[in-house]
């Protein structure tokens, strides 16, 4: 039988060398397909669907219309169409006329991988890694895909990198402890406390979410936590909001370390790739110093010590 | 850094003296081409050796000077700053054809007087005609260098070599009347070819202590009409110096500055070449430092502003080159280049005190010059990595990076001792030198790698201009394979390499003959043991450099064709030839692929790099089996200054869907901008393909990065392990260039030559170029680095 390394394949979205800003030194950030969330100012909205699309990019295309004269996607790409679902049958079919475009202004928003191919890819820049750094798993959120994701992470770990991993922690409590015992970094995102309001903005309730924090901060794992709220204006940018979240997770454990991130507007021009409309009609501006110093106040005052700033 | 370094403040004093020289226009200038050429005239019976001296004796003794009267450090090579110097030993015929063009031309413009032009043609021009550097070139090469010019660029043809870096430390320790004295001590002993060198070289020493008591003599007068008693205190100190070091070595660190300055000042009145290096400073000049401070003649803060007064002095040589050149070379890059901290001669950290001084010279003037440098290696301290990219982050490029676990290797690869390599310095942009004791010839030529394979792609004729360059060895279509198509490129790089070594020889030749320079020789190790002049081979290492251009280009051309050509055959080859010939008009589609269906150099893709390495190995290996005029080898190096554009304009689309006279990729090791899609980490990867041998003489890479990527610790911690892997990866050179606003402008309206600019959106690294346009202008409205 064939080693799972060669069997098991994911669908990766993305992968980003030379990632700096989450978790420590020059790391490799892989981008998992698939997310059961579906925040509605999601910054990589591409990877909620696990489905594969075709994405016509207009700016590159030389209007030479060879995709249309090859098959019917490319002809719908070619209408003007930016993004279009393919069924697992028709993707072999697509691929035609992905590689028949000279301009490469077609193509699939995720890649299937085998975990080689992917630490392949990773080890590449394993002499960068030697300063600190590693590999993030993101998403997406990155066990949706968990079999890919626990049989890469074992990999990875063997390889004797340093792991990280973005969680929104919406998965089973067996999942989460078979992962967290191959990680050294976890990011754990808890947006919005309220139950409803969560429900309503995610998608999803947050009571598994509440549940899988709580463990993970009880000691039940070596790896370092971080919680982390994305600051969204309207949507989890709310005094209330950070005080519950605040004192809910220093009552687990007065030390957690708790990062607010601030709002980043970018994400907005990715919407326009997957056909959606972004949650913003009048995209806001990112938080000033001052506005950030206000709800950085609200979490120390609710019980957090360990503010990463 | 300790705590006192750390609190040091900016001088005022400079910055009074900057504001002064920021303000005077710049002028040519002809008072010395008259001196020199008087000298010629009144001496017609000498060899060019005493003509050279006694020429700059005169000029020592009779050019205008002047200083300020906040000047610590004094003395230039022309009474006004930034004076073009007409040089005649060298050239006058380019002068007289452009000199009325030199105010508008455009790059590098200067003002000219109408009654200088009036005098160069009356009494210069005529003397030198056929007797100048140039003419003599000309007339005894130059139809065989016009004939390979749009493949080989040969340099040095009306100028004196520079490039060079002189031991500053002999001339610290010996003075003008040590160096005099040792000379004479020969001449009573020698006989033959060599006394008219050990003459030459005295006369020019005289020359240059009575050129520092003059400067002694004018500073004093200056005095009696100066009230301020810290000014008049200072100017005291500086007309002491100058008196002393006529006479004696120098003794404070003070005086060390003034003395390395006169020699470099010195130097350019000799030469008017294009760099002179000081190379070492923070190590020759530390044991003066240190003793000063012991014994408590001045503190951190003094010593910095007596650097920073050195740093103007830096400003105000510029050097008048010819129009074409100056596109080579734009910005009056003169090459006073500081190699700060890097690995003593016996391999230990040579980081100090002064250092972290040098750089911070550099943190408050962001002048163009020096050329700073800072030598890394595997035990460079963590404060040095620092506090070195602090100084990157403030936008002016400096320093730049060189990597000793990559140069020394090269360097002892040609025979250098292992000695003589660890404490190598850098000279004009990136080239490599030994200091002390090496006429690296390190801007023979450039050879433009690109424009050979335009001419094995289309029987040896020109695109441009269909005429035959080159010997006919077939085309694309007639090669039956990418293996025959590489035999034909190789015998198309023999073929001009064996022109260029002949060219190379010839200009060495006249150099010998029109331009011996005893005062240069006189800190150059072996010249005056062997009484030997420099240009001559005097020194203890010879070599000659040849660029090769571009090695980006040329990977993504030849992986194109052997991918989309031979392997996958998607395009046939009489298709390409079509559509390089026709500069790709009707050949969109092919041209789309050519860039976008085969891979690119800088994308950490083995096949690719290696296409690339390969033939830069295959050039080297070529080369090696030459000798130099004076007995040296030659190397290679991979960098351009600004020459990626004019070579460009001489080349024709190429197959990696580059359109015709568009420039080459920059820099010399870095991918074509735009087309290094994996990031910097990939691009390291890539670079580090290249051997080291192939940058003896010098690599160049650059990069470009957001300011805000060092507005953190964080960010800063990431860049200093970043630059620890490029030491790891055993690569010989970096620089940085932080984008400003304009950049960011220039990207939003010419996205094709800016794909690879990314920024950071959200969780993830976007293309700049491919964000929507408000969020563009967000972008460019947080990168406030416009103002500097």
């Amino acid at each position: 039988m064939e080693h799972a390394a060669e069997m098991t394949s994911g669908k990766i979205f993305d992968i980003r060398r030379f990632s700096t800003h989450d978790g420590h030194g020059i790391r490799t950030n892989i981008f998992l397909k698939g997310c059961p969330l579906a925040c509605r100012w999601c910054q990589n909205p591409e990877g909620i669907a696990f489905q594969t699309h075709l994405v016509y990019f207009r700016n590159k295309c030389i209007r030479c219309g060879l995709c249309a004269r090859n098959s019917l996607y490319g002809a719908s790409a070619f209408e003007n169409r930016t993004r279009i679902k393919l069924g697992r049958d028709q993707i072999e079919d697509c691929e035609a006329c992905i590689d028949v475009c000279p301009a490469g202004a077609l193509s699939l928003d995720c890649q299937v991988m085998t975990i080689n191919e992917v630490v392949t890819e990773v080890m590449k820049d394993r002499r960068f890694f030697k300063y600190n750094g590693g590999v993030t798993l993101s998403g997406g959120e990155p066990l949706f895909q968990h079999e890919f994701a626990l049989q890469l992470l074992m990999d990875l770990k063997q390889a004797g990198l340093h792991t990280a991993i973005e969680s929104s922690l919406q998965t089973s409590p067996a999942i989460l402890e078979q992962a967290a015992g191959m990680l050294d970094l976890i990011y754990a995102d808890f947006k919005i406390f309220d139950t409803e309001l969560h429900k309503r903005h995610t998608g999803v309730s947050n009571a598994r979410i509440k549940e899988n924090l709580k463990w993970l901060l009880t000691g039940n794992t070596q790896a370092e936590v971080i919680v982390r709220t994305p600051l969204i204006p309207e949507y989890t940018a709310f005094d209330d909001n950070i005080r519950s979240i605040s004192s809910f997770i220093s009552a687990i454990r007065p030390d957690v370390k708790y990062e607010l991130l601030n709002y980043n507007p970018l994400a907005q021009a990715k919407y326009y790739h997957v056909e959606q409309k972004f949650c913003f009609d009048r995209n806001p501006r990112m938080y000033s110093d001052e506005e950030m110093t206000h709800f950085h106040t609200i979490a120390l005052d609710a019980g957090i010590t360990n503010l990463i700033k | 850094m300790n705590r006192t370094l750390a609190g040091l403040k900016k001088p005022e004093r400079v910055e009074t003296l900057k504001k002064k020289m920021l303000d005077e226009k710049r002028y040519v200038s002809i008072e010395q081409a008259r001196i020199i050429t008087d000298t010629y005239k009144r001496h017609p019976d000498r060899s060019a050796i005493v003509k050279r001296a006694l020429s700059l004796k005169n000029a020592l003794l009779h050019l205008s000077i002047d200083t300020h009267n906040e000047e610590l450090i004094v003395g230039n090579r022309s009474r006004g700053v930034r004076q073009g110097i007409v040089f005649p030993e060298s050239g006058t015929s380019w002068i007289d054809r452009e000199f009325e063009s030199l105010p508008t031309r455009p790059q590098d413009k200067f003002q000219v007087r109408q009654e200088d032009i009036e005098m160069f043609r009356q009494d210069i021009r005529p003397y030198w005609k056929s007797r100048s550097l140039e003419d003599v070139i000309r007339e005894r090469y130059g139809s065989e260098i016009d004939e390979i010019a749009l493949v080989v660029k040969i340099n040095q043809k009306d100028h004196a070599q520079g490039h060079i870096c002189p031991n500053t430390e002999k001339w610290l320790k010996l003075g003008p009347e040590g160096i005099k004295q040792e000379a004479s001590a020969r001449l009573a002993v020698c006989e033959g070819e060599s006394r008219e060198f050990y003459e030459s070289v005295i006369l020019v020493m005289e020359g240059a202590q009575e050129f520092m008591l003059r400067y002694h003599r004018l500073i004093l007068e200056k005095l009696e009409s100066e009230s301020d008693p810290a000014i008049r205190q200072d100017m005291r100190a500086t007309a002491d110096n100058c008196r002393n070091l006529s006479q004696r070595p120098a003794e404070s660190f003070h005086e060390a500055v003034q003395s390395l300055w006169f020699l470099f000042a010195i130097l350019h009145l000799e030469s008017n070449a294009s760099s002179f290096s000081p190379g070492r400073m923070d190590q020759y000049l530390y044991p003066y430092f240190k003793k000063d401070l012991e014994r408590g003649t001045i503190d951190e803060q003094r010593a910095l502003e007596i650097i920073e007064c050195l740093w103007l002095k830096f400003n105000q040589i510029v050097y008048l080159r010819n129009s074409h050149s100056a596109k080579f070379f734009a910005g009056f890059p003169i090459g006073f280049n500081i190699a700060v901290g890097g690995q003593t001669p016996d391999g230990k950290d040579a980081t100090n005190e002064l250092s972290f001084i040098l750089l911070k010279a550099q943190e408050h003037l962001l002048l163009p010059q020096p050329n700073l440098s800072v030598r890394l290696h595997t035990n460079t301290p963590e404060e040095l990595l620092k506090e070195s990219i602090r100084v990157v982050s403030l936008g002016s490029g400096m320093p730049q990076f060189f990597n000793d676990e990559s140069v020394i290797p090269a360097m002892t690869r040609l025979g250098i001792s292992q000695e003589d390599a660890n404490n190598y310095a850098i000279v004009g942009c990136v080239e490599l030198t030994t200091p002390g004791n090496n006429l690296g010839w390190s801007d023979a030529a450039m050879f433009n790698l690109n424009k050979v394979l335009e001419l094995t792609l289309n029987n040896g004729k020109c695109l441009i201009t269909g005429k035959a360059l080159a010997p006919d060895l077939g085309n694309i279509e007639t090669y039956e394979s990418f293996e025959q198509l590489e035999a034909a490129f190789a015998k198309q790089i023999h073929y001009f390499i064996g022109k260029m070594i002949a060219a190379c020889e010839a200009v060495e030749k006249a150099h010998i003959d029109t331009l011996p320079s005893p005062f240069l020789s006189s800190v150059i190790d072996n010249c005056v043991e062997l009484g030997k002049d420099v240009t001559a081979g005097g020194a203890k290492y010879n070599f000659s450099g040849i660029q090769m251009i571009q090695i980006a280009n040329l990977a993504d051309s030849l992986a194109a064709i052997k991918k989309l050509v031979f392997d996958e055959k998607r395009i046939t080859s009489g298709e390409l030839l079509r559509a390089l010939r026709a500069n790709f008009a009707g050949h969109e589609v092919t041209r789309a692929m050519l860039l976008n269906r085969a891979p690119k150099y800088g994308n950490d893709i083995v096949w690719v790099d290696e296409l690339g390495a390969k033939w830069a190995r295959t050039f080297n290996e070529c080369l090696s089996h030459y000798r130099n005029y004076r007995g040296g080898l030659y190397h290679t190096g991979m960098y351009t200054v600004s020459a990626h554009i004019p070579m460009g304009e001489n080349v024709g689309a190429s197959p990696d869907g580059r359109y015709s006279r568009e420039p080459l990729a920059d820099g010399g090791m870095s991918p074509v901008y735009g087309r290094d899609l994996n990031g910097p980490t990939a691009v390291l990867n890539s670079v580090s393909r290249l051997d080291n041998h192939l940058t003896s003489n010098g690599g160049l890479l650059n990069m470009k990065f957001l300011p805000e990527f060092f507005k953190t610790e964080s960010g800063i911690n990431k860049f200093s392990q970043f630059l620890r892997t490029f030491v790891d990866l055993e690569i010989p050179h970096i620089q940085f260039n932080v984008l400003k606003k304009e950049d960011l402008i220039a990207a939003k309206a010419s996205p094709e030559d800016y794909r690879g600019l990314t920024v950071r959106v959200a969780g993830y690294t976007a293309y700049f170029t491919e964000l929507a346009d408000e969020l563009q202008n967000e972008i460019i409205a947080r990168t406030s680095y416009g103002e500097i």
